[in-house]
């Protein structure tokens, strides 16, 4: 990523810019729900867009990687099968996206394009715009320092808001994020070295939240890595997880999935990518009966190596964490990744209840 | 390939019954081109689509050798393999690949093969066999053991007299437990290595089976004096995208589907999760 270019909008002008991208892009952000709660979700007119917000539980990846994704269609035409692949949709903004979010998405982004590409999830990457709302005030679950993915974001955002009061300190990423800032060229000024400032003053606030606290990943990380996790430490932990795969649901940067037909119908059929867990007993399960990973522990091991190991570190260039603390909120059980990552920084575990 | 996940359609040309159980489809690439351009290496896997059923990874078990059309032998014991099947010589079904790393052929050249096969492990082997075979002059000897639980469990059973006919080849077959009409060797697998003379120095052991048969073939062969990494196996989990994405059959941080499914037994043995 170039160096950003900095601009400044105020506050009073950000509807006007946000009801011009509403005009050529369809723009999903946090909105209240009817029922109340906060969710991505597309948006019709500015006045849906949340600023103030308490970050969804379902993650913004789902507009990367949806939960359930048509691939082609299958059809039977005059005996023959014909296989349809999907058309992809047009041009989409992802709006106030917090650092964490925006990190994992370019996380899963590299993830699909690396070795063999995705075509599609490569598409549906390039015609998403990002625009991340920078972490002025983290949020209380959250430990983005710990993985490098917050509160404010170096790279991975096409814009990055910070909200100075009055204005919003707007820095732009790469040529998409232009593009989305060139809707509206004439409501930007250039930034001023107070402006700069005052933003560089809130990031520095925002990290202090933090105080000197860290999860010690690294730690944990060179144990998972060379293979000093006891089996025991495993299973104990295990006993404390319900198996309902939540923690994997609401990560931003988990992308288990398997691939499935829809009922066969006339000779027609789809074929979707689907959402999977590999804290489900059956995601090894193989056609013959035999499972090679019946132990809960070594699902829980298996999650965790995938996450935080060296192995994968070396390969992905980042930790598979981003640090929202979703699954610290969605845990039934106390198996989300700070308290493991504890356990296993201490080798011992007590339920999880006196962590950090 | 135009779309990672995307199968293209491939016709039935003819089915084999092998055993009650196992068929062996030859497939054709409906698209010319596709068919044309369609190249692989023996160990190498394809994404098999029956279409409203989903897909599944099955061992290509012909030889880029024997022109484009490809052979898969397929056990039925899925819903999958139930589907397929019904099906027969001129439906369709879906391809996508070849997956896989495969055997590396060339390494093998100017080497005694050894190949040792367990029930509906052979399939994967005989690509390699097929492509020895077709390109004899390049190879040493060749020694094939294959066992099954019964007699009527073997597979290619009018091709392995075939094999053993051919110049500087060995066969060798036993069965589990024995049935009408068989009077060849009764025992697991590795009662072969007793009817047979290796040469571990210059030799290179294939092996493919189910993982309890791999484990005490693999365990004799280091016996005999083969180096670890002269033992070459292929493994299975449960695949789904046959690509490297959808994590579904890796082990620690390798990707059968990608980094495999041929490893040899040295790369096993260091291989964790």
């Amino acid at each position: 990523m170039e160096r950003s270019a900095t601009r400044v909008i105020a506050r009073s002008d950000v509807n006007e810019w946000l009801a011009h991208i509403l005009h050529h892009r369809d723009v999903i952000a946090p909105t209240r729900s009817p029922g109340g709660d906060t969710m991505f979700a597309p948006i019709t007119s500015p006045d849906d867009v949340l600023w103030d917000f308490e970050n969804p539980l379902a993650p913004p990846k789902q507009f990367l990687l949806p939960q359930t994704e048509p691939l082609a269609h299958f059809r039977r035409i005059d005996g023959h099968m014909h296989v349809e692949p999907v058309a992809e949709q047009r041009e989409r903004v992802l709006f106030n996206v917090r650092s964490c979010d925006a990190s994992a998405l370019a996380f899963l982004r590299e993830t699909y394009a690396r070795d063999l590409a995705d075509d599609v999830v490569e598409r549906r990457a390039a015609s998403l715009t990002v625009v991340t709302l920078a972490c002025s005030v983290p949020c209380e679950l959250g430990f983005c320092v710990c993985t490098d993915a917050g509160p404010f974001l170096r790279r991975d955002f096409d814009v990055q808001l910070t909200d100075l009061g009055d204005a919003f300190f707007v820095e732009v990423g790469t040529d998409k994020g232009r593009a989305l800032v060139g809707l509206a060229d004439a409501l930007f000024q250039d930034a001023a070295s107070d402006d700069q400032a005052r933003r560089d003053a809130s990031e520095l606030a925002a990290r202090a939240h933090f105080g000197g606290e860290t999860c010690h990943f690294g730690s944990a990380m060179r144990r998972i890595s060379t293979k000093r996790v006891a089996d025991e430490l495993w299973e104990s932990m295990s006993a404390w997880c319900l198996d309902c795969g939540g923690c994997t649901h609401v990560c931003p940067t988990c992308y288990c999935f398997s691939v499935s037909d829809t009922p066969p119908a006339d000779g027609c059929s789809t074929r979707c990518r689907l959402w999977d867990s590999c804290q489900y007993s059956a995601f090894t399960l193989e056609a013959t009966g035999h499972n090679p990973r019946t132990a809960h522990g070594e699902r829980m091991k298996r999650r965790f190596h995938h996450k935080a190991s060296a192995q994968y570190f070396q390969r992905d260039g980042r930790v598979g964490c981003v640090g929202c603390g979703r699954c610290v909120k969605v845990c039934m059980g106390t198996t989300d990744m700070p308290t493991v990552i504890a356990a296993i920084r201490h080798g011992t575990w007590d339920g999880g209840r006196a962590h950090a | 390939m135009p779309n990672l996940l995307l199968p293209s359609v491939a016709t039935i040309l003819t089915q084999r019954d092998e055993t009650p159980d196992v068929r062996t489809y030859a497939l054709r690439f409906r698209d010319p081109d596709e068919r044309a351009g369609f190249a692989f290496t023996p160990g190498q896997f394809l994404e098999l689509s029956v279409f409203g059923f989903g897909e599944a990874p099955f061992c290509l078990a012909s030889s880029p050798t024997r022109g484009p059309d490809v052979e898969v032998t397929v056990r039925r014991c899925g819903r999958l393999t139930d589907a397929l099947h019904t099906l027969g010589p001129g439906d369709e079904v879906g391809l996508r690949g070849p997956c896989g790393n495969g055997f590396d052929v060339d390494a093998a050249r100017g080497k005694d093969l050894v190949f040792v096969a367990g029930g509906i492990g052979l399939p994967p082997l005989r690509s390699l066999i097929w492509n020895v075979f077709d390109r004899r002059r390049e190879f040493g000897r060749v020694t094939i053991l294959y066992g099954a639980r019964t007699p009527s469990d073997l597979v290619y059973k009018d091709e392995l007299r075939d094999w053993e006919r051919q110049a500087d080849v060995t066969v060798r077959v036993t069965v589990d437990r024995t049935g009408p009409g068989w009077d060849g060797t009764v025992g697991m697998v590795p009662v072969l290595f007793d009817h047979v003379e290796l040469n571990a120095a210059t030799s290179l052991a294939y092996v493919c089976g189910p993982p309890i048969m791999i484990k005490f073939v693999v365990q004799d062969l280091l016996k005999r004096g083969f180096a670890a990494e002269h033992v070459i196996s292929t493994l299975e989990r449960m695949m789904q995208c046959g690509v490297g994405k959808c994590n579904h059959c890796c082990v620690g941080h390798r990707y059968l589907c990608r980094d495999g499914p041929v490893f040899n037994v040295r790369e096993i043995t260091e291989m964790w999760e």
